[in-house]
């Protein structure tokens, strides 16, 4: 008797296990429906929810710049303050130090688009109706690749082919050593987008991850899981955190790789 | 017992992340209570270095995401 009742509360609890799982997986995953209103939308073959996400978020992006924007006023006020000071803390703060002066201002509009298109969609994903796109490797994969791409072809257009592999070759370094040393060099700056992409995307994909699993423990619990709610705020104001800080790691370590091949070491 | 082995691969990267991250924190708090005026400077290259620590651990969780399937 008292074995088929704890029987029956295991396979409760695997049951409800296995219903958490599927919550979890079903708001982290992509899919071709969005159901911003309790109401699923089906979304053509072509455009996954993650997709729409990066549509919408650009959307937002230009109409913030565009419409709410206003350069023209003498003294800036409102948001437009707020827009310049981060574009301010791009340009100042991550592009100019480590691509230099005459450079920075030159690539100062991609590091700028870098920083608030991953800034709004993690803003988004934090916020009810929207999933999250950051958390998918896609996105931040495609994201990497602009920087690796900068880092290979805006090297080779700045340094010349030549001087772009001579990147790779340290100096004071004997001949036998560099062999070994330089495709370990130009693996490296694969390793070094791989490492961005994963970052971004680990870290918005764990956020979301704790956020429900902790959600979850009232499905496991009950009631009696009901001061956790308390802990979801905090991590809830911790993936705000989160949130700017890897908009602006990616940013930052975008400039300092495009940095290192733009201006190698003599 | 049920569960992965994964989990305590989890734990285990949480361990040295931690470790690093404290170390991190711990010499830019210091170089920022002997050096004020040097904070925004130190801020930048603590972000890198726990971005960098991070990355490891980040790399290990990732590991640990695929040996849960």
């Amino acid at each position: 008797m008292a074995d088929s009742l704890t029987t029956q509360a295991t396979d409760l609890a695997a049951a409800k296990m296995a219903a958490v799982n599927e919550f979890i997986m079903h708001h982290v995953a992509d899919s071709h429906e969005w159901a911003p209103f309790g109401k699923a939308i089906a979304l053509p073959s072509f455009l996954s929810v993650h997709g729409l996400m990066l549509v919408i978020g650009a959307t937002i992006l230009v109409m913030t710049f565009g419409l709410i924007y206003r350069h023209k006023d003498p003294v800036p006020r409102g948001l437009t303050c707020l827009l310049e000071m981060f574009v301010l803390l791009v340009r100042n703060q991550i592009a100019m130090p480590f691509l230099g002066e005459k450079d920075g201002r030159r690539m100062a509009p991609l590091f700028c688009s870098f920083f608030f298109f991953i800034l709004c969609l993690n803003l988004m994903s934090i916020t009810p109706l929207f999933p999250a796109a950051t958390a998918n490797i896609n996105v931040t994969g495609a994201l990497a690749l602009v920087t690796l791409g900068f880092m290979f072809i805006g090297g080779m257009v700045k340094n010349g082919v030549l001087g772009f592999f001579k990147a790779f070759t340290p100096h004071g370094v004997p001949w036998p050593l560099l062999i070994l040393l330089a495709p370990l060099e130009f693996l490296g700056v694969f390793i070094k987008a791989a490492a961005l992409a994963i970052r971004l995307f680990a870290n918005m994909l764990a956020g979301h991850i704790v956020i429900f699993a902790l959600i979850s423990l009232l499905v496991m619990f009950g009631f009696a899981a009901l001061p956790v709610l308390a802990l979801v705020v905090l991590v809830f104001f911790l993936e705000l955190l989160v949130a700017f800080l890897q908009a602006f790691i990616f940013t930052l370590l975008s400039a300092i790789f495009i940095g290192q091949l733009y201006h190698p070491e003599h | 017992m049920v569960g992965s082995i994964a989990a305590v691969g989890a734990g285990l990267a949480a361990i040295g992340a931690g470790l690093g991250i404290g170390l991190i924190g711990y010499s830019m708090l210091q170089g920022m209570a002997r050096q004020p005026e040097m904070a925004p400077k130190l801020m930048v290259n603590m972000l890198i270095a726990a971005a960098l620590v991070e990355g490891v651990a980040l790399f290990a969780l990732v590991i640990c995401f695929m040996g849960v399937k």
